[in-house]
This record gives C-alpha cells, sequence and structure tokens, in this order.
C-alpha cells in the first residue's frame, strides 16, 4: 500500500517537472489525442497538457483558454486529495459527501457535453473555448 | 424510472419510496468511480471517462433508491469503463513515445 503510494508521487513529480521545463506547443514529442489527430474535432480534455504547462508557470488565464474544464476541476480535485491525504494520515474514514449525492455525477455529465459540444462550434463566442 | 424491487434487499435495506438512506444505511454505498472517471476524461483524452461518469451516476441514484444489487453492478460497470480509459490513455502514451524514440534513432543513423 505505501509503495503505491510512494510510487505515485515520483511519477507525479517527473511528470511536473517535464510539463513545466517543454511546453507541449513548442516540442511535439507530447502524445497527440487521438479523438483530435483522426477527426479534427476537440475532445472534452484536448489542451489539458497545454494547459498544465500554462497552470505550472501559474498563468491561469492562459490555462483557461487551453481547457477551461480542467482548470474549474481543479479546485475540486485539490479538495479530494487533500480529505484523501488528511484520512490518511490521521487514519479517520472521512469522504467528502458531495460525490455521493445523486445530483453531482448528472451535473458533471451535463457541464462536461455541454463543453464539449461547445468548443467544437466554429464561430465566436463558443470558438474561446476550442482548445 | 425504476421499480422498488422487494426481494433479496438486505433487511434493513428497505426505504420508503422516495426517501433517502441517509442516516443508518444498512451497505455503505459502493466506490462509485467518480473522481477517476473525471480524471480520465480530463487527461486520457479518450471518451470512456464519460461512460464512467455515467455509470457513477447510476450507483448513486440507485444507492439513493435502494436499489443495492444495481448500484453494486453499476459501481461494477463504472470501474470497467474507467480502468479502460485510463490503459487507452498509458497506452497511446507509450505507443507515442516508443515512436518517437524509433524515428529519433532512425534520423541519427540516416544523418550520420
Amino acid at each position: 500500500m505505501k509503495l503505491k503510494y510512494i510510487l505515485g508521487l515520483i511519477i507525479a513529480v517527473v511528470l511536473a517537472v517535464v510539463y513545466y521545463k517543454f511546453n507541449p506547443e513548442v516540442y511535439h514529442f507530447f502524445p497527440e489525442c487521438p479523438f483530435h489527430k483522426f477527426l479534427h474535432l476537440d475532445c472534452p480534455g484536448c489542451g489539458s497538457q497545454r494547459a498544465i504547462n500554462a497552470l505550472l508557470h501559474l498563468n491561469v488565464a492562459k490555462a483557461i483558454d487551453y481547457n477551461l474544464l480542467l482548470v474549474m476541476s481543479i479546485p475540486l480535485l485539490l479538495m479530494q486529495l487533500s480529505v484523501k491525504v488528511y484520512a490518511y494520515f490521521t487514519q479517520q474514514a472521512i469522504v467528502l459527501n458531495f460525490w455521493h449525492k445523486p445530483i453531482t455525477p448528472k451535473i458533471i455529465f451535463a457541464l462536461v457535453m455541454l463543453f464539449w459540444v461547445a468548443r467544437n462550434i466554429p464561430f465566436k463566442p463558443f470558438n474561446y473555448l476550442a482548445a | 424510472m425504476e421499480d422498488q424491487k422487494p426481494q433479496d434487499q438486505a433487511p434493513f435495506g428497505q426505504q420508503p419510496f422516495g426517501q433517502s438512506p441517509f442516516g443508518g444505511a444498512p451497505t455503505p454505498q459502493p466506490k462509485n468511480w467518480l473522481v477517476e472517471s473525471i480524471l480520465v476524461t480530463l487527461f486520457c483524452c479518450l471518451p470512456f471517462g464519460i461512460a464512467g461518469i455515467v455509470n457513477a451516476a447510476n450507483v448513486n441514484s440507485k444507492y439513493a433508491m435502494g436499489d443495492y444489487a444495481g448500484a453494486q453492478a453499476a459501481s461494477a460497470a463504472a470501474g470497467k469503463w474507467t480502468k479502460i480509459g485510463f490503459f487507452c490513455g498509458i497506452g497511446v502514451g507509450i505507443l507515442y513515445i516508443l515512436f518517437f524514440v524509433v524515428l529519433g534513432m532512425g534520423g541519427a543513423l540516416m544523418n550520420r
């Protein structure tokens, strides 16, 4: 169990360093999304790698430009991570009740689908969402 | 939508219809894979994460209605889709890097 966490931490740090040092906009050895490569459309995750690079350089505006959904989900994911870490170190079984409400996945699903459609509409208010 | 099925339920599992089982729920809610599905949707870039989110919705709503077997099944499905998405993402990444290494070595040999 502990080994898993240590390995995860090492991988996270290595990835963070790689995504900090190399901008996916400039270097082309980063994997490209197959959905984008073959269909030439943006999926909900397109632009994540560039957004992570921008976030690591603390450029939130640029990250929002690449992938709004990723930036919106960061606070939620950080909250979940801190609860997990706290529960692990204090040996308590605390969970965020929020994830278990029936409405939560529905809202998330609606947001993801709306974002997916909207970012592929090729004119003005919508194309700001494109990757 | 879903009918209450009174057979094969846990002894304290029968909730009055339309009431959520908070407080003294007999079985803990199965893992709903929601966070993992979101991560797959955002980072593995394959729409499998969305299948995970849909199944996570099923886990939560079936559990809230007292359909524990249904929630368990939805949990298994959510886990399956999330893992498929995760390993597809990893696989594409590794293939891409391998492709790059092969190309780079080929280029280096050609330029000699």
